[in-house]
């Protein structure tokens, strides 16, 4: 190291990258609620998304990751491959209704699909014996 | 740049819009300290995972018709985790949480839910009543399990029925939460009577 070049200190790395004196860290538990502005899911009429939906990126939100922020990007960060609405809030940390309505927000953009599942096709005969056959297939 | 920190530990080469499996769910219930997250443990092929939910409760003891019930929203942490039957179907275990003290609204967490699992302590009977009600009020196939911990059952079972008040056609059965074969012994005996009442549905 050349002499006199001024050594960084640890701390001041993180402000040098992203040029801002924003702390880095976990963000208050408030904020993602006033990221939906207070809106729930289903816009208060429809019945809010089942926990079992499944969210998956589109190629348009993976484009678009490097221009999204904080939830948004980590949502369609974590949908590469299809993942629960419940599974996304537990992996992010979120509430599940904020993932929701994030979610929602998301997929009108563009950026995300959202599978809800049809109660018909899955209460259907052969659908629960291929769940009753699958699950005997679990060994002890 | 900074690198965004990974919540799952998969290989990242990006194949977007993948065809996501049909997802089927079962809600475990049954009172706090039961082994609802145990059961879900014994045989997700995840580890359980926690999200905070809300559900509404009912404040119990209102009789004054001339207002509405007294409702408010409680933040829950659910359990849940999952079991791949085959690339195309998905099976969701979630753990709902209960009390005796106050009717709950599981409608959010339950919604579309093919059948339940009631998990008993014999030992505190009462925490499970609010989880047999609420599956006979919506009409969801469901099994009483009682958790045999350290392989022993309190009371026998015709006395657990009675205590319980559990209808006749309501399976009552001793399970192991902490064991997988038992696990799936019992979701397959939630999965039977769902199977039997879609092929009554079908037949009429």
């Amino acid at each position: 190291m050349a002499v006199g070049e001024p050594v960084p200190r640890p701390h001041e790395a993180a402000e040098d990258v992203s040029g801002s004196p924003e702390p880095v860290g976990r963000a208050p538990a408030i904020r993602p609620f006033l990221l939906t502005a207070g809106r729930v899911s289903g816009g208060g009429n429809a019945p809010p998304m089942p926990l079992e939906t499944q969210i998956v990126s589109t190629s348009a939100g993976l484009s678009a990751l490097n221009s999204l922020t904080f939830e948004h990007r980590d949502i369609v960060a974590a949908c590469r491959w299809p993942e629960s609405v419940a599974e996304l809030a537990a992996r992010l940390r979120q509430h599940l209704n904020v993932t929701r309505v994030l979610a929602e927000d998301l997929c009108a953009a563009g950026y995300l699909e959202i599978f809800v599942p049809n109660a018909r096709a899955t209460q259907d005969v052969s659908v629960l014996r291929r769940i009753i056959d699958g699950l005997r297939a679990v060994p002890d | 740049m900074v690198s965004v920190p990974s919540p799952t530990d998969r290989a990242h080469s990006a194949t977007p819009a993948e065809r996501p499996p049909l997802p089927v769910k079962l809600v475990i219930a049954g009172g706090f300290g039961v082994g609802k997250t145990t059961a879900v443990g014994s045989i997700s092929e995840i580890r359980p995972l926690t999200t905070e939910a809300e559900i509404t409760e009912v404040a119990a003891g209102v009789d004054d018709l001339t207002h509405t019930p007294a409702k408010t929203t409680t933040t829950v942490a659910m359990d849940f985790g999952c079991i791949t039957i085959d690339p195309t179907l998905k099976l969701y275990l979630f753990g709902t949480p209960g009390q005796e003290r106050f009717g709950f609204m599981w409608d959010d967490l339950v919604e579309g839910a093919l059948g339940g699992l009631v998990i008993v302590d014999t030992r505190r009977l009462d925490d499970c009543y609010a989880a047999v009600d609420y599956f006979e009020y919506k009409d969801i196939p469901f099994v009483v399990a009682v958790n045999a911990f350290d392989g022993k059952v309190a009371h026998p079972l015709d006395e657990v029925r009675w205590a319980l008040d559990i209808a006749a056609h309501v399976p009552l059965i001793v399970f192991d939460a902490r064991k997988t074969g038992s696990v799936r012994d019992a979701l397959l005996a939630v999965l039977e009577l769902a199977l039997s009442r879609a092929e009554a549905a079908t037949a009429t």
